[in-house]
């Protein structure tokens, strides 16, 4: 029993090291010298500490002008991926019409097809609309890829909600809206929580489209932004990338310390029980 | 004047009928029961009746109103559901006021109904509480707490006591007649459940397949059933369905079954010659004593009283209720009798109707009815 214990802690622990240690790492780089920096030996916690990079980056760099747009990219996919999903669940779990799941469906096949597939069509079809190299046309095709998850996560949370309750509240008076706001929302929450987590961090992080659809400084998000700025044929400035990866951390460090407790509440319960 | 009423209602789903021609009058303040099988069409009824569904053709009425295309929350109803449907995020207080809420009941007046609410429904001490938080009876008063706060004209209660355990289902079932007594409200119940019907209905419609088979007094859908349907399933256990044929002969109608003879006298003149339907409740059949040989094949002994099983010979199976004293070794044979006066003739078929005069004995068959239950 204890041995077993021990070897199982042995095994999580492992893992855990396995993940932290590249982020420590990370951490651990972007705070240490120029000339420390492939020092052999090398030294695992650095002997001088500065903050240099991160000066760098903010002040000689255009990395807040990506930082501006990534937040703005994000925050704008994550509105209006979840207000889409949400309403389009909605219809797909209460109301039936005919095509109902087949449209269910088609909407998660577009999620099966390799971005590659998609990414030139959507590109020509933004430059006919005139949004090629703007903020926005990258809000469209990370909706485009986004929203299908988020609907078949949501779908699954809001078949869960009981239809009594929607029912109890349309008998107490409530109109179909008013029942949505006072009594399906509230109970779809950690869903969408977690639905716009999702949908955040996978923003956040894209590249391939960012790369294709955006080639001006002023609409090009971190991802893209940091490597073309960063990143040359000749040389990788890796203290100034460390401490950038480091700063594109931050924000989904940030939701997820207060988003957890929701995140977890939601896959645990989903609030089915009347 | 009927204070609900359904008029040639009729409720498809697609190519399924779930509800076909309805007629239904219920009388302001009473309480009627909607009593059938799963999938008989009693919860459609109600749903259309609270406005979650709509009538595909015909009306119905609340008072003398029209409602078919008025919104559940216009219609001044209030509903129990099976599974209460307490909104888990509110607290009980907030659950009973928000039909207050929804309807424009100023702020401050609130609080005076749903304390006044909780207090008749013992549920002051839990205000504060969530759903999650009471027992399956808590959250069954809130459930009724939420439907009584504000004063509805008709109540809606589908199959609220189903989710309870035995005893605290009896418990409800009382406090639900009292509470009817009390408010003197018009109540639709519908339940699949036919002891809740029979000890608390004014009146009961048995339906089954879409269709209403029967709509009259618990005692008159025991002592009278309508047709075949209705015979075979209200009463516990069950009444024995003997399929044979009607002749006229000398003396009048005689049934002839498998193994029996019988006179049936008050046949109506819908009667005819040929197939036919002998229904003969358990305690009318008189075990021990009569022409018919049998033997005993089962004995179930619940105390008070023995259910026994007897088979006439090449023939059909017959269940009795005897008092708890009285036992037979099985396989033994026993000569059996019908209790003439109680018989009741069918036609054939699955819901043939009834071909002879209500009992007469009615008072009788039904204190025997209590006692079993």
């Amino acid at each position: 029993m204890k041995l077993r214990s021990i070897l199982f802690n042995l095994f999580a622990w492992s893992i855990v090291l396995m993940v932290a240690f590249p982020l420590f790492w990370m951490l651990v780089t972007s705070v240490k010298p120029q000339f420390e920096l492939f020092r052999r030996p090398p030294t695992f916690l650095p002997e001088t500490w500065t903050f240099e990079h991160y000066a760098r980056l903010l002040y000689d760099t255009n990395f807040l002008v990506y930082f501006r747009n990534s937040l703005v990219l994000s925050t704008t996919t994550t509105i209006v991926v979840v207000v889409i999903a949400t309403l389009g669940c909605y219809s797909l779990v209460r109301f039936r019409y005919r095509g109902r799941e087949s449209l269910a469906f088609l909407v998660l096949f577009t999620y099966l097809l390799p971005s590659v597939v998609l990414i030139l069509p959507l590109y020509l079809m933004l430059v006919q609309l005139g949004l090629s190299n703007t903020i926005f046309s990258l809000v469209i095709a990370y909706t485009t890829f986004a929203l299908p998850y988020a609907l078949w996560l949501l779908r699954s949370f809001m078949a869960g909600i009981p239809e009594d309750l929607e029912n109890a509240a349309l008998v107490d008076g409530a109109t179909r809206l008013g029942a949505f706001r006072d009594v399906i929302l509230p109970q779809l929450l950690p869903g969408i929580i977690s639905t716009a987590l999702f949908t955040f961090i996978l923003s956040w992080n894209e590249y391939l489209y960012a790369l294709v659809l955006v080639n001006s400084d002023n609409a090009r998000p971190l991802t893209t932004g940091v490597m073309n700025m960063l990143i040359s044929s000749f040389n990788i400035e890796w203290s100034l990338l460390m401490a950038a990866s480091v700063m594109m951390s931050v924000p989904l460090i940030i939701a997820f310390a207060f988003l957890q407790s929701y995140l977890t509440r939601g896959f645990g319960a989903g609030g089915v029980k009347g | 004047m009927a204070d609900v009423s359904f008029q040639r209602v009729r409720k498809a789903f697609g190519s399924f009928t779930a509800v076909s021609d309805l007629n239904l009058e219920i009388d302001q303040g009473e309480f009627v029961s909607l009593l059938g099988p799963s999938g008989c069409g009693k919860t459609t009824t109600l749903r259309m009746l609270a406005g979650l569904e709509f009538p595909t053709s015909g009306d119905i009425r609340i008072g003398a109103r029209v409602v078919n295309d008025v919104a559940p929350g216009d219609r001044d109803i209030a509903m129990v559901f099976q599974s209460y449907a307490l909104y888990p995020h509110m607290t009980v207080e907030q659950n009973i006021a928000y039909p207050l809420k929804k309807r424009g009941v100023p702020k401050a007046e609130r609080p005076a109904m749903v304390a006044k609410t909780a207090e008749l429904l013992h549920l002051s001490e839990l205000l504060k509480r969530k759903p999650k938080q009471l027992s399956g009876g808590q959250q069954q008063r809130v459930a009724l707490g939420r439907a009584l706060v504000r004063d509805p004209k008709v109540f809606l209660l589908d199959e609220p006591l189903s989710n309870l355990d035995a005893k605290l289902r009896t418990y409800m079932r009382a406090e639900l007649v009292e509470l009817h007594r009390r408010l003197g409200r018009t109540m639709v119940y519908v339940t699949h459940d036919q002891l809740e019907a029979m000890t608390m209905s004014d009146r009961i419609a048995v339906m089954e397949g879409g269709i209403l088979q029967q709509f009259a007094p618990p005692t008159e859908v025991y002592n009278a059933p309508a047709n075949r349907f209705v015979a075979g399933f209200i009463g516990t256990p069950g009444m024995n369905l003997i399929d044979g044929a009607l002749a006229q002969e000398a003396g009048g109608w005689v049934f002839r079954g498998p193994g029996l003879a019988q006179a049936v006298p008050d046949l109506g003149p819908e009667a005819t010659s040929g197939a036919a339907c002998l229904g003969i409740r358990p305690e009318d059949l008189v075990i021990g004593d009569g022409p018919i040989e049998t033997q005993v094949r089962l004995i179930e002994q619940t105390g008070h009283e023995n259910i026994v099983v007897v088979e006439i010979a090449g023939g059909p199976r017959l269940t009795g209720r005897v008092p708890g004293h009285r036992l037979w070794r099985l396989g033994e044979p026993v000569r059996c009798g019908i209790n003439a006066a109680n018989v009741h003739v069918f036609a054939a078929g699955p819901t043939g109707v009834r071909l002879n005069a209500p009992i007469q004995g009615a008072v009788y068959s039904m204190q025997q009815s209590e006692a079993v239950q």
